[in-house]
């Protein structure tokens, strides 16, 4: 993987920080959908948007994963959406 | 017999080397295999078959030789056709019952009849006779004996790099690793025979360019693995394994020549032509006398001459297909030798001894009589080739059935993977090195270096394999499948119980499953199963290859494994005061400090009573350490936090606890904040790197004007407590030790720059000392001194857990679960749920109307409880169900009694109720429930400031 | 004469910091800041290195300015590091079986500043020549610092035996 600071390095030095999704407004939603945010995932393939940390550096990121062909289509730093 | 010197090969006659096969003495040169050597000295029956015990001799002379497989010593899996000869080797057959000679199993070939495809299935299934038959399996089946005396080696693991990296060091892999060196790209080429060239054997023009450019790094006798992510592969050397990622990977592996299927097919003598040729050029052995030589390729009248040479008597080309083309046929003329067309070798006839083939049977193709008979004492086999694939797949990519060449051959290859050569379906020699070149220049174009040549290869004008080498005979024993002795009527019949897809019918006759893994019988057994289902081979596909293409010793793949340890700086303090040492997590601790003459659980008793009595000292520098500074400082706690932070003093301490997400408790520590918008804040020893990580997380999420540093191996900490303490700690400080309880201090100790946070963690008046790790150990020394004359003692992680035990003050994983939430946790009064928002809160909110499942209670047993006591994780029963588990439990010396933690049911929770709790041999034992500190109820001890 | 030579320069000065603001106070502290993320500088008896975007890392006689007073957005780091520097000829097949960067493909004029991991540990590379030989400075914390030591020492060792497949002839 390509750390947007530190360039390509084994997976190995790197951790996954699960994919980014938008927290719910806890304070207006349901009990369910708060549930659906902390305990559900996205199973299905395709490119995500997930947080990486490149652990030596301790630099957090976001990569592109396409995660039915096992590609990482690009990485960088996160710019403040989400 | 040793031939006369051949050009080029690969012995050292002025080194012979002596060495015995089944307690014989032989002779052989440095550079020969075993097999070689053996071949050579006139042995041809080098093993026995798995099922059948049938005499086996060389087949491939290329790694595939599994009915070769010796014991050297206590060595096995010796494959003889690849191991190199060592002086003084003693070698033995494997799967014998008895030698080699007198095996007692070779009479299971009477029984074969009993011993059909997936006959263990349908077999040996009374439960009463298993274990009789499982014995009997485990000493005929097995190939060789692990000697348990072995030593425990590892070898060198490196990693590499290159930008193209060439597997294969035959015409089109040196041709790629050139024109790809060519184009400036750094290159290495692998190959796992002892010499490059394949099956040129060496010497070539093609091959001194290649070892002489400066760009191209060789490894010779080195196998490539496996492909892994990324152009990752693993490269195995004899001696250690080079861990190589390359920019692009060029496969260049050839193919593997095939067997043709006749009766009899495994009698010694019988081999690939290609075998013949390597025993010839590289160890200068003739293979037989008198040949009779099976044909259905160019391959197989090019090496005619090498034959010829080597004074072998041709027989007969007996050539498979109806129409042979004129210039293949005319060599055959010139050299007077008959040919054969469209016919084919019914069956083999062994001498006498069963040990050689004699001669053969040979008919029309399709009509099997009438036969003649052609006395010989050997068949080269050259009817075909399958690609050494393996990385291909490996890489993902997808492969298609060539009718053209009657192989396997890349349909789409993933981006930055190449192919040339056999394994590409090309096997004219001009036309490989052409492969070759285009393939190694697309690579190195692919790394950036030049542009990809534009390079036809001209398609093969006829089939170098022939798409059904299949003979049937009603008896048998026609093998498409050396390793597990499987026949052509075992596939059929596979297919005919229903097993007729290419997964089904692999796993259950386990072709492809032997130590070579297919490589001489998948091609084959997909050919029988396309047949006999009426489709063809790109319809019915293959299997996948695994990892590893030959096996890797474990020797190699252990290597020297990282296990990362981390110190204190007291770490030889610590020792030299005695410490016996126990891992937590990636630290070293001190589980207790040893005296002489003392048990384990007396020491440990006496540290805790030190610090009830006098004073005790304990390195607390695992605890992770954070710093956090801003004007969102405070901000940032609230939100990580359960508790507020934002209204803390300066100048005071508070316990934190952090939950996740869904609202579980994950780590605890205490805050101090030093200003307005300082806080230093401690975590668990185990949680230290991953809620450094996960802290940083949040804020790049949230953008706070704030900065966490993590100090954790830069500063040393260590809790003085006792009553005698403050004493000790007096004559060495130059802050006013009445600072209050919970209160955060800076200062200097024994002259170096110092944090002091007054804490409660052990229930005794303490300070935790902070200071650069650096001076960590001067200090320690500092107070150990100053504490002889009150008697201070070093103490442990064991005694630390029971002092904190008696004032039931909790540890984060033992005391809490993956489950549990505060309230269970009796950390309600930490739970701020009134700020406006902290990580886990919402979910927190989810389940405060829920009832409570579990209560985590203080107990005691009777005084005076005799008998064992229950042990952490013991359950709590009521009415015979389960209703929580001890969670921690210590013999207290100081209140005499045994305590503990548990969690139980909320309905039980009561201070009073009765608790039973079930040990391991399943008895009872009666537990109180009760208040919690144990000792000293209301914290005097602790908070005290005269 | 050990085929690498290890020396532990530890107890130099050093001093760090980290932020936002960071590159701004150290400039105005009269210091060179490099400008490159992951790059150095050579100071007068040490050096200033660039650790990623935001943080610095001063060694030698230097450090002691970064006792200065703070700006907001300048966070201070304290370093106590296990500091390093090897070479030797057979340095770069010590690298090469304890870590996975290809430290032989940087280009050293820019002067490149690597945080990675070596024999499982957090480190700090500043890869270099010395004497027609590859040298480099390593940094790690020092509570790994022992372990690392040992475990660089021992593999080093084994190194120098005539044995090992680098002593063998083969090409790497």
């Amino acid at each position: 993987m390509t750390c947007p600071v530190n360039g390509p390095r084994a997976i190995s030095e790197f951790a996954y920080g699960g994919e980014i999704r938008p927290m719910p407004d806890p304070t207006t939603c349901s009990d369910d959908a708060w549930a659906d945010y902390v305990f559900n995932r996205n199973g299905s393939p395709g490119v995500k948007r997930e947080w990486w940390c490149h652990t030596p550096s301790n630099t957090w990121f976001v990569a592109e994963r396409d995660t039915a062909r096992d590609v990482i289509v690009r990485t960088y730093l996160y710019a403040g959406d989400s | 017999m040793r031939l006369p010197p051949q050009s080029g090969e690969w012995i050292d006659r002025s080194q012979p080397l002596n060495f015995r096969f089944e307690g014989r003495a032989y002779t052989g040169f440095e550079g020969d295999t075993v097999a070689s050597a053996l071949w050579a000295s006139g042995v041809s029956m080098l093993g026995h078959s798995f099922k059948y015990h049938r005499p086996r001799g060389i087949l491939s002379a290329a790694n595939h030789d599994v009915n070769a497989l010796m014991q050297a010593g206590g060595t096995p899996n010796v494959r003889a056709d690849a191991t190199p000869l060592e002086a003084g080797m003693a070698l033995t057959a494997v799967n014998t019952f008895g030698t080699l000679e007198r095996d007692a199993g070779r009479f299971l070939g009477g029984f074969a009849r009993f011993l059909p495809v997936g006959f263990y299935y349908k077999a040996f299934h009374s439960k009463r006779l298993f274990p009789l038959w499982e014995r009997m399996f485990r000493a005929m089946t097995g190939l060789g004996r692990v000697g348990f005396a072995t030593p425990r080696l590892r070898t060198p693991k490196r990693y590499g790099f290159c930008d193209v990296l060439v597997v294969g060091g035959g015409p089109s892999g040196l041709n790629a690793a050139l024109a790809a060196a060519e184009q400036g790209a750094d290159v290495v080429l692998v190959d796992e025979h002892a010499r490059l060239g394949g099956s040129t054997h060496g010497a070539s023009d093609l091959v001194d360019q290649v070892t002489a450019h400066p760009r191209i790094r060789v490894f010779t006798d080195t196998f490539a693995a496996g492909y892994y992510a990324d152009h990752w592969v693993p490269l195995v050397e004899r001696d250690r394994i080079t861990k190589m990622r390359a920019r692009a990977v060029v496969v260049a592996a050839g193919a593997y020549e095939q067997p043709a299927v006749f009766r009899n097919n495994d009698l010694p003598g019988i081999m690939f032509a290609t075998a013949a040729q390597r025993l010839i050029r590289r160890y200068a052995v003739r293979p037989a006398q008198r040949v009779v030589v099976l044909a259905a390729n160019a391959d197989a009248y090019r090496a005619l001459e090498a034959f010829i040479d080597a004074g072998i008597e041709v027989a007969a080309v007996i050539d498979l297909r109806d129409d042979v083309p004129a210039d293949q046929q005319s060599v055959l003329a010139a050299l007077r030798i008959p040919l054969h067309t469209g016919h084919c070798i019914v069956e083999a006839l062994p001498a006498n001894d069963g040990k050689r083939v004699a001669a053969v049977r040979v008919a029309a193709v399709g009509a099997p009589a009438p036969a003649t008979n052609i006395t010989c004492d050997g068949v080269f086999m050259s009817v075909g080739w399958a690609p050494a694939a393996p990385l291909l797949y490996q890489a993902g990519t997808k492969m298609r059935y060539d009718d053209g060449v009657h192989q396997f051959v890349p349909d789409t290859l993933p981006d930055g993977v190449f192919a040339c050569g056999r394994v590409n379906g090309i096997h004219t020699p001009a036309a490989r090195l052409l492969d070759g070149e285009r393939a190694g220049s697309a690579a190195a174009a692919h790394c950036g270096f030049g542009t990809m040549k534009a390079i036809s290869v001209p398609a093969e004008m006829e089939s170098p394999t022939h798409p059904w080498p299949i003979v049937s005979h009603p008896k048998g024993k026609n093998f498409i499948d050396f390793d597990e002795d499987l026949q052509l009527a075992d596939l059929e019949n596979a297919i005919q119980e229903g097993f007729d897809n290419i997964e089904l019918m692999k796993r259950y006759s386990t072709v492809g499953m032997g130590p070579s893994q297919g490589k001489h019988s998948n091609m084959n057994a997909l050919r029988v199963l396309a047949r006999a289902t009426g489709s063809t081979p790109g319809e019915v596909g293959t299997t996948t290859a695994r990892p590893f293409f030959h096996p890797v010793p474990m020797s190699h793949l252990a290597g020297r494994g990282f296990t990362p340890e981390r110190r204190t700086p007291m770490h030889a303090l610590h020792t030299a005061a005695g410490a016996v040492w126990m891992p937590a997590g990636v630290w070293q601790r001190p589980e207790y400090y040893a005296i002489a003459g003392q048990s384990r659980s007396k020491c440990i008793e006496g540290e805790a009573m030190a610090v009830r009595s006098g004073v005790g000292l304990i390195d607390v520098g695992t605890l992770g350490k954070l710093e956090i500074r801003g004007p969102q400082a405070a901000e940032f706690l609230e939100r990580v936090y359960i508790s507020k932070y934002a209204g803390l003093k300066v100048g005071m301490t508070r316990y934190a606890v952090m939950c996740d997400e869904s609202g579980v408790v994950i780590d605890d520590g205490v805050v101090a904040r030093l200003a307005d918008d300082h806080f230093y804040f401690t975590t668990t020893t185990s949680g230290a790197a991953l809620i450094y990580r996960e802290l940083s997380r949040w804020n790049t999420l949230w953008k706070l004007d704030c900065g966490i540093v993590n100090l954790t191996g830069a500063m040393a900490a260590m809790n003085l407590a006792g009553p005698k303490a403050r004493a000790v700690l007096a004559g060495l400080t130059d802050v006013d030790l009445s600072f209050p309880y919970l209160a955060v201090r800076e200062g200097t100790v024994a002259g170096v720059p110092a944090r002091l946070m007054r804490v409660g963690f052990v229930g005794e008046w303490g300070v935790e000392i902070h200071v650069p790790a650096e001076h960590g150990a001067a200090v320690w020394d500092a107070l150990m001194a100053a504490g002889q004359a009150h008697g201070i003692r070093p103490f442990g992680v064991e005694a630390q857990r029971l002092l904190r035990l008696e004032k039931g003050h909790l540890i984060i994983g033992q005391d809490t679960d993956g489950l549990t939430t505060p309230g269970e946790a009796a950390l309600d009064w930490a739970v701020k749920m009134d700020k406006p928002f902290f990580v886990g809160q919402r979910s927190l909110q989810a389940i405060a109307g829920k009832p409570r499942r579990q209560q985590l209670v203080g107990f005691m047993l009777p005084a005076g409880h005799a008998g064992d006591a229950p042990k952490e994780c013991h359950l709590v029963i009521d009415n015979g169900d389960i209703a929580g588990r001890v969670t921690s439990i210590a013999w207290s010396p100081s209140l005499s009694r045994h305590i503990g933690l548990a969690y139980v049911q909320s309905g039980m929770a009561a201070v009073g109720n009765t608790l039973t709790i079930r040990l391991s041999d399943g008895s009872l034992v009666t537990a109180e429930v009760v208040k919690t500190p144990f000792y000293d109820p209301d914290n005097l001890r602790q908070k005290e400031t005269t | 004469m050990s085929a690498i030579a290890f020396e532990n320069v530890s107890r130099t000065p050093r001093a760090g910091v980290k932020g936002p603001g960071a590159a701004a106070w150290i400039a105005a502290l009269d210091l060179p800041v490099p400008r490159a993320p992951n790059s150095w500088l050579p100071l007068p008896g040490g050096l200033i290195a660039r650790l990623g975007l935001t943080e610095f890392l001063v060694e030698g006689s230097e450090a002691a300015k970064l006792a200065a007073p703070l700006s907001p957005g300048v966070y201070p780091v304290l370093r106590q590091d296990t500091a390093l520097v090897l070479h030797g000829a057979r340095l770069n097949e010590l690298l090469l079986e304890t870590c996975s960067v290809d430290f032989r493909a940087l280009n050293l004029s820019t002067r490149p500043v690597v945080l990675t991991s070596m024999a499982g540990v957090g480190v700090t590379v500043i890869p270099g020549e010395g004497g027609g030989m590859p040298c480099c400075r390593i940094w790690c914390d020092s509570t790994y610092g022992e372990w690392f030591v040992e475990t660089l020492t021992g593999v080093a060792g084994e190194l120098e035996q005539p044995g090992h497949p680098c002593n063998q002839g083969v090409t790497a």
